[in-house]
């Protein structure tokens, strides 16, 4: 609450001293919570989606993150939609800061925000039992490939070719 | 100045709504029932029976280790003792828990990771208790290797020294800088004799380790430490391994448990687990997602891991079969896991009286609504209980039958 106040009273202040002043920009990380899943896939539906569950504890999201972004910058035909899904407490702090790295800060961001991780996951896929990285690719026609791990550029170049040619 | 106020109140009635918000999304959304150091509020508990039949607790609660105890089977609990005055930041993956082991003259000692960077690299601290856990001594690192550490496991052999094995990434600079790739992390051990105060360097067991998945540790015989652990075999193929050891400090040779052929860049976050039975018949349970199967399952050997039965699978398919462990007690084996049916988490149990051969039909032992810890065996020498963390129901002590 002293925080708060803090920031009332700051937010005064710079309304009252500079008015139209930009707030500091930090992206929005939705909360992922029971049902957000048959959210993603409703507001997506029809366009090739490419969903990633990652963490900021697994090593190997590190090094797949940074290719991602690049992937994303290089393809704007496709919705790119990143959860971070490592258990919970999860760091709202360093997964914004792995994001904006990597250049996904302007990503359709979700964080794991319920502490029944199980229940999460099964919604998402029975099958899943949590390891990260994982890539869903989600088609025009909602087809669903898992990618199990690091995705490769190569194999997500091809699924979109496969994308646009089935468009035309 | 009316503008002004009007600001003011505006934002404070901002500012407690969002401080309602978060107050009434907390508990739905943390794993923990509540933020204090008490055991109702732990995520990870660890459960040990000493030698007179206390049932000894540790647990991560509130950022804090502690430790209790309890000589009527879970009913009733000591003053839990915290073993740090300062909060710590505690690893959380999903397979890191506090380590515990009871020696028979009362000592007791733990270890445990925190995560000592804001990189998550871990660090493996160790304490003990001379005074039946109403002090811990200041915390030590177990190693003093300043790269990451984590998933330790913590075993009392029977001449009271305690063996301790966890997954290290300390070879993997040397290895990067002169050019080498260098996949996963290494399993590491080493040994106390003095009940844990005090730690032998740190060695190598075994390269190219799965980075984040907990290991399995029982002995074979008094000095013969066995570890159990995901392996990197060739081809990035993460499957199973088990070490025995010639003594505490000979690592043996690497075999393989079972040819899944999982080949996955991935943190599974699900290692495996150990028992051996006082025939000597090694038991293990463990997790794969692989093209030759997927799933829970579980597989014996009688030649201290040279060869396998066939992998036996567990627990129903569509209900994601989880977190499998087994226990070796005097009247056989007993496995449990958790399944999942969409709304509530149960605890399948079996048991086998003929060494792994055969075992019991499943059945449900317990169940719960909300997130829970990973199902732990624990015997005092007489029966096997279930050990359950549950944060809708609490913690749990059930006995499990008789083996039968």
């Amino acid at each position: 609450m002293k925080r708060c106040l803090l920031a009332a009273i700051f937010l005064i202040v710079s309304l009252a001293a500079a008015p139209g002043a930009e707030a500091p920009s930090e992206f929005k990380l939705k909360p992922f919570v029971r049902g957000s899943w048959q959210d993603v896939l409703r507001s997506h539906a029809g366009r090739p989606t490419l969903v990633h569950f990652w963490g900021v504890t697994c090593g190997p999201c590190k090094i797949e993150l940074p290719l991602l972004g690049q992937f994303m910058k290089d393809h704007s035909e496709i919705d790119v939609v990143m959860v971070s899904a490592d258990l919970v407490p999860n760091l709202p702090g360093p997964t914004r800061a792995m994001l904006e790295k990597a250049g996904l800060g302007s990503a359709e961001n979700w964080i794991f925000s319920d502490g029944f991780v199980e229940r999460l996951r099964f919604e998402i896929d029975p099958a899943w039992q949590g390891e990260i990285p994982r890539t869903l690719l989600i088609g025009r026609d909602g087809t669903v490939t898992a990618i199990e791990g690091s995705a490769e550029i190569p194999d997500l170049e091809k699924w979109l070719d496969r994308q646009k040619a089935a468009a035309k | 100045m009316l503008r002004m106020s009007l600001l003011a109140t505006l934002a404070l009635s901002l500012c407690q709504t969002a401080a309602h918000a978060q107050m009434s999304h907390h508990h739905h959304a943390s794993e923990a029932a509540c933020e204090e150091a008490d055991l109702r509020c732990a995520s990870k508990v660890t459960p040990a029976f000493a030698s007179d039949g206390t049932l000894w607790l540790a647990w991560m609660a509130g950022g804090r280790i502690s430790v209790a105890s309890s000589k009527d089977q879970g009913r009733s609990f000591s003053t839990p003792v915290q073993v740090t005055r300062e909060k710590l930041n505690l690893d959380w993956g999903p397979d890191a828990r506090p380590q515990i082991v009871v020696e028979k003259t009362g000592g007791i000692a733990l270890a445990f990771s925190i995560f000592r960077d804001k990189a998550f690299n871990g660090q493996v601290l160790t304490t003990r208790s001379a005074d039946d856990g109403q002090s811990f001594a200041e915390l030590q690192p177990i190693t003093a290797s300043n790269e990451s550490q984590r998933f330790v496991a913590l075993g009392l052999d029977v001449d009271g020294s305690a063996f301790a094995a966890w997954i290290d990434k300390r070879n993997r600079v040397p290895a990067q800088q002169s050019g080498k790739k260098y996949e996963g992390a290494a399993l590491f051990f080493t040994s106390s004799k003095d009940g844990g105060a005090t730690y032998a360097e740190a060695r190598l067991a075994s390269d190219n380790t799965c980075e984040c998945c907990r290991l399995g540790l029982a002995f074979a015989g008094p000095g013969r430490p066995v570890v159990v652990f995901r392996n990197i075999f060739e081809g990035g193929v993460r499957d199973h391994a088990v070490m025995t050891f010639a003594d505490p400090a000979t690592p043996g040779e690497v075999r393989r448990v079972s040819n899944d052929d999982w080949q996955i860049a991935a943190c599974p976050h699900h290692g495996p687990s150990l028992s051996i039975s006082p025939a000597g018949t090694y038991h293990i349970a463990w997790y794969t997602n692989g093209k030759a199967r997927k799933g829970l399952f579980y597989a014996r050997s009688g030649d201290e891991g040279r060869t396998f039965s066939d992998p036996l699978a567990l627990g129903r398919a569509d209900r994601n079969p989880t977190r499998p462990h087994v226990l070796t007690g005097p009247r056989g084996a007993t496995m449990v896991w958790k399944e999942f049916d969409g709304e509530k988490t149960s605890v399948n149990a079996m048991t086998s009286r003929d060494e792994g051969k055969s075992w019991s039909k499943p059945v449900a032992i317990a169940t719960t609504t909300d997130t829970s810890d990973h199902p732990l065996l624990v015997s005092d020498g007489q029966k096997v209980y279930l050990s359950w963390m549950t944060k809708a129901d609490g913690y749990r002590l059930l006995p499990i039958g008789d083996g039968s």
